[in-house]
């Protein structure tokens, strides 16, 4: 097991330093082709030349490779992997501010919303899951079978936008005018988007969307998984040796059967950080997504290369993560 | 409308009243507007909250509260008034004395004096701070030493070493006085100065401008409470060291989104109390459910579609005149627009100090005179195709093909399109006069003050001169307009320039903004500013 980790753990290292130079020289590519991003920070206004230089070199946009296209830039490259690895240093980027502090700004509230995205998905995808799998053809079944398919089909940022205009604004103002509802619902939670006033509250209908595009995905694997486990021979041997139905279920079928939904949920976090990017920007919850959306608008390459490396990092150690839960979930795979 | 403009006036009119109240002890009848309460407000991420760093508009929001300079602007007329300053005087526009008002103190208690100006104004010069504000400083005496320009004007990146600390026009004469010397005479001094560029920056601020960013020491009616809440808010609450008039509300707190739907969404649900610009698709949305509590005015911001005169085939003036007379621009801010635009007749805004309606005489859609200047100057290149450029993504392709199938259905000349290009590259093209054809480009004012929609866009040389205008008759009545004796004295000889460009038209003016802002039903009197924009500090709310 330890061996294994060790192994994994230097894969990292090439798909890390790949993922790092492909950033970087999309973002300097994108630099060469389109023109040095401080110039459109003065628009109309031309700035004199001095003024233009000086604030290019301190925002580090100053390489003279920048201006030769398609030079992929390996003196710029080496230069970021040293300050990254050596100081810890991520650059700033075009307001001054240090990466590494607009990321330790947003990530609380990413955070926050992936685990209410994930506990949501997770509760709710399975348990829709189960009572479908349980009951095949029933009207349980029906229902989760359609409403999954509804909100498959509406991608996210329609979704977003549907749920902000209609839950956060008109339900939300209903409810903003009845006086026995307490604040912290109606201008907390149904708020149109994250509110500073309620950190938590105003975060759980963002969260809520974000999961809703994977909680389908959950509900159906459950079901399936749920209805091959229920006809194999070792549930009904269970069945048989006189066990309760709520152990059968609880414990033997639903175990099982929660292996490739534990390894959707896994792979899911980097999907959810994809769709934390739209959420975010919707519902204007400062985080990691609405950072990389703003810095990605202006071409801000050091905060795009800093942001997706650390979740490029997320990914792969949920990935992980997920690989050695496998083990603790089924006894038959083991990690020499 | 008409009611709404009668409010906003009497506003206006009531806290100038109050400005002169403490000495006339005049009556109280007008509906003064009571203080107290919070303000809750939207703003997007400001860059820089120190006066040196934010030149955008979320920044100016924040730093206007937080920091007073030495003049303010009459929110209807836009006029100067002193603020710190008991007076700003020139003998030959050139020199220009400036005695500041004793006894305010920034917050952690440094006096406002002639040094927090001189060490705001030479932070803000010096190359190397690299200040976005270094740009405004650019007409006093010195500047050049300080930020140095690139010896071969070519290589962008490399700036050379500056020569000097401080600039040396600005010198300090007592604790309350300094002079600024400027490179050329220049009339419209006194307007430029209240541009929170110019604002004064304290010792300790200068000493720890990182610091001084998160929590800035300022010197105005509000001070910060706590600290810079990225991406999140600004709260700011009344400072008691400030010694002028004093703020309406007892707190303002910003909060920052990402983009204006998303602000939008939060005014609709309460969340917000004033949200200074609407988003494009909501607007007639907002006309009709807002009603009297949205305001609408003629705005400031130009547009134009600017006319490469190093190109041989916009020499001729004849043929630009053709094509303005094309274009018929009403039917394309209403098409487009949804009408949030007003045509313009002329190239200085409508709103400010000496501007005058029908300037240019072919801003109005003729198409029997456009035809016939364009047989006389020769016509228009066989074969050649027009070609209108905008940068990429920012929805100007929409309006701009409307000119093109205008001024093809008119004069049967062909055109094409070229947005591709991303905004920074599309102002290199422009910086290095590399246009082929028409091209997209705005302009803001400065300072209120005629000169600012002039001299940098069609001044020989100057900054923002993108077509490559040049007329010798039109760099002198700037010059006798910028040693004129006073603001008003400047007027004429401004409006004689312009007169030139109606009939030049280096540029085809296309239209000035509106302004479009709602509040909500907690405020009392909502003021705008005809200058600084909505006024947050100037807003009562109603009390109950």
């Amino acid at each position: 097991m330890g061996r294994y980790v060790i192994r994994r753990l230097l894969q990292f290292i090439p798909t890390v330093l790949g993922t790092m130079f492909l950033l970087h020289y999309m973002t300097s590519l994108a630099i060469q082709f389109s023109g040095n991003p401080v110039r459109a920070l003065f628009g109309d206004r031309t700035p004199d030349p001095a003024l233009l230089a000086a604030i290019t070199e301190r925002l580090g946009y100053g390489d003279p490779c920048l201006d030769q296209r398609g030079n992929p830039c390996f003196g710029l490259f080496l230069d970021r992997l040293q300050n990254i690895f050596f100081h810890f240093d991520f650059g700033i980027n075009l307001r001054q501010r240090e990466v590494t502090d607009l990321v330790a700004d947003a990530i609380p509230f990413t955070l926050k919303l992936l685990v209410i995205a994930i506990v949501f998905e997770a509760v709710v995808g399975i348990a829709a899951g189960v009572l479908a799998g349980l009951r095949g053809g029933s009207f349980t079944d029906y229902l989760v079978k359609i409403s999954t398919v509804f909100v498959i089909s509406v991608p996210i940022f329609v979704l977003g936008l549907v749920v902000r205009e209609f839950v956060g604004v008109k339900f939300g103002n209903v409810l903003r005018g009845q006086d026995w509802i307490p604040d912290v619902i109606s201008s907390g939670m149904f708020s149109p988007g994250f509110k500073p006033d309620y950190p938590f509250a105003s975060l759980i209908i963002p969260g809520m969307v974000l999961g809703a595009v994977s909680l389908a995905t959950t509900a159906r694997l459950t079901r399936t998984s749920i209805m091959e486990n229920i006809r194999a021979d070792y549930v009904r041997t269970a069945k048989a040796k006189g066990l309760t139905n709520k152990r059968v279920i609880g414990v033997h079928t639903l175990r099982n059967s929660l292996i490739p939904v534990i390894t959707f949920l896994g792979v899911d976090i980097g999907a959810a950080m994809a769709g934390a990017v739209v959420t975010e920007t919707i519902f204007n919850v400062p985080g990691i997504g609405r950072l990389v959306t703003m810095s990605a608008r202006t071409g801000e390459s050091s905060v795009v290369v800093g942001v997706v490396t650390m979740l490029v990092l997320v990914v792969l150690l949920a990935n992980l993560l997920v690989d050695l839960l496998y083990a603790v979930l089924d006894p038959r795979i083991r990690y020499e | 409308m008409r009611g709404k403009f009668l409010k906003v006036a009497v506003a206006a009119t009531a806290t100038a009243m109050l400005a002169t109240a403490c000495s006339s002890g005049g009556d109280d009848n007008e509906p003064a507007g009571e203080s107290g309460g919070t303000l809750r407000v939207y703003n997007a991420e400001p860059a820089f909250l120190t006066p040196s760093g934010g030149d955008d508009e979320p920044s100016l929001y924040v730093i206007r509260q937080l920091y007073r300079g030495l003049v303010k602007y009459n929110a209807e007329t836009s006029a100067v008034e002193m603020d710190l300053a008991e007076s700003v005087e020139s003998t030959d526009q050139k020199l220009w004395t400036i005695k500041l008002k004793s006894g305010y103190t920034f917050d952690n208690g440094e006096p406002v004096n002639a040094d927090a100006f001189l060490r705001s104004w030479n932070y803000a010069a010096y190359g190397p701070n690299a200040q976005n504000n270094g740009y405004f400083m650019k007409r006093i005496a010195g500047k050049a030493d300080v930020a140095p320009a690139d010896p071969d004007g070519e290589g962008p990146k490399k700036a050379p070493e500056p020569t000097a600390e401080t600039m040396s026009g600005l010198k300090k004469v007592d604790d309350l006085t300094f002079t600024v010397e400027l490179d050329a005479p220049f009339s419209g001094f006194p307007t430029t100065i209240g541009y929170p560029g110019f604002f004064p920056m304290a010792q300790a601020c200068v000493d720890d401008i990182a610091k001084c960013n998160e929590t800035p020491i300022g010197n105005g009616p509000y001070k910060i409470d706590g600290s810079w809440q990225h991406n999140v808010a600004i709260n700011l609450v009344r400072s008691d060291t400030w010694k002028g008039e004093p703020g309406k509300p007892d707190r303002i707190e910003y909060r920052i989104f990402a983009d204006i739907d998303a602000g939008y969404a939060a005014f609709q649900a309460g969340e917000l109390d004033v949200l200074y610009t609407l988003p494009p698709a909501r607007y007639k949305e907002a006309q009709a459910q807002y009603g009297d509590r949205m305001y609408e005015q003629p705005g400031d911001s130009f547009t134009y579609v600017g006319m490469p005169l190093y190109q041989d085939a916009f020499k001729d003036k004849r043929i630009r005149q053709a094509l303005s007379l094309s274009i018929d621009r009403q039917s394309i801010i209403d098409a487009v627009f949804d009408g949030r635009f007003t045509p313009a007749t002329g190239y200085v805004a409508p709103t400010f100090e000496g501007a005058r309606e029908g300037v240019c005489k072919y801003c109005t859609k003729d198409v029997e005179k456009a035809k016939q200047l364009l047989a006389e100057a020769g016509g228009w290149p066989a074969g050649e195709k027009l070609i209108l450029w905008a940068n990429a993504g920012a929805g100007h392709d929409l309006w701009l093909q409307a000119v093109g199938d205008q001024i093809k259905e008119a004069l049967g000349i062909d055109y094409e399109l070229k947005v591709n290009l991303q905004f920074a590259e599309y102002l290199e093209t422009a910086d290095q006069k590399k246009f082929t054809g028409g091209f997209r480009l705005g302009w803001g004012p400065d300072y209120p003050f005629m000169e600012t929609f002039l001299y940098p866009l069609y001044g020989t040389g100057a900054g923002s001169n993108n077509s490559g205008y040049t007329n010798p008759e039109f760099d002198a009545l700037m010059k006798e307009g910028d040693s004129a004796d006073s603001i008003q004295a400047a007027i004429p000889s401004y409006q004689k320039a312009e007169d030139i460009l109606g009939e030049d038209l280096p540029v085809i003016p296309m239209w000035f903004n509106k302004v479009g802002a709602v509040y909500s039903e907690n405020v009392d009197q909502f003021v705008w500013n005809a200058v600084s924009d909505a006024d947050y500090g100037a807003i009562s709310l109603k009390q109950n």
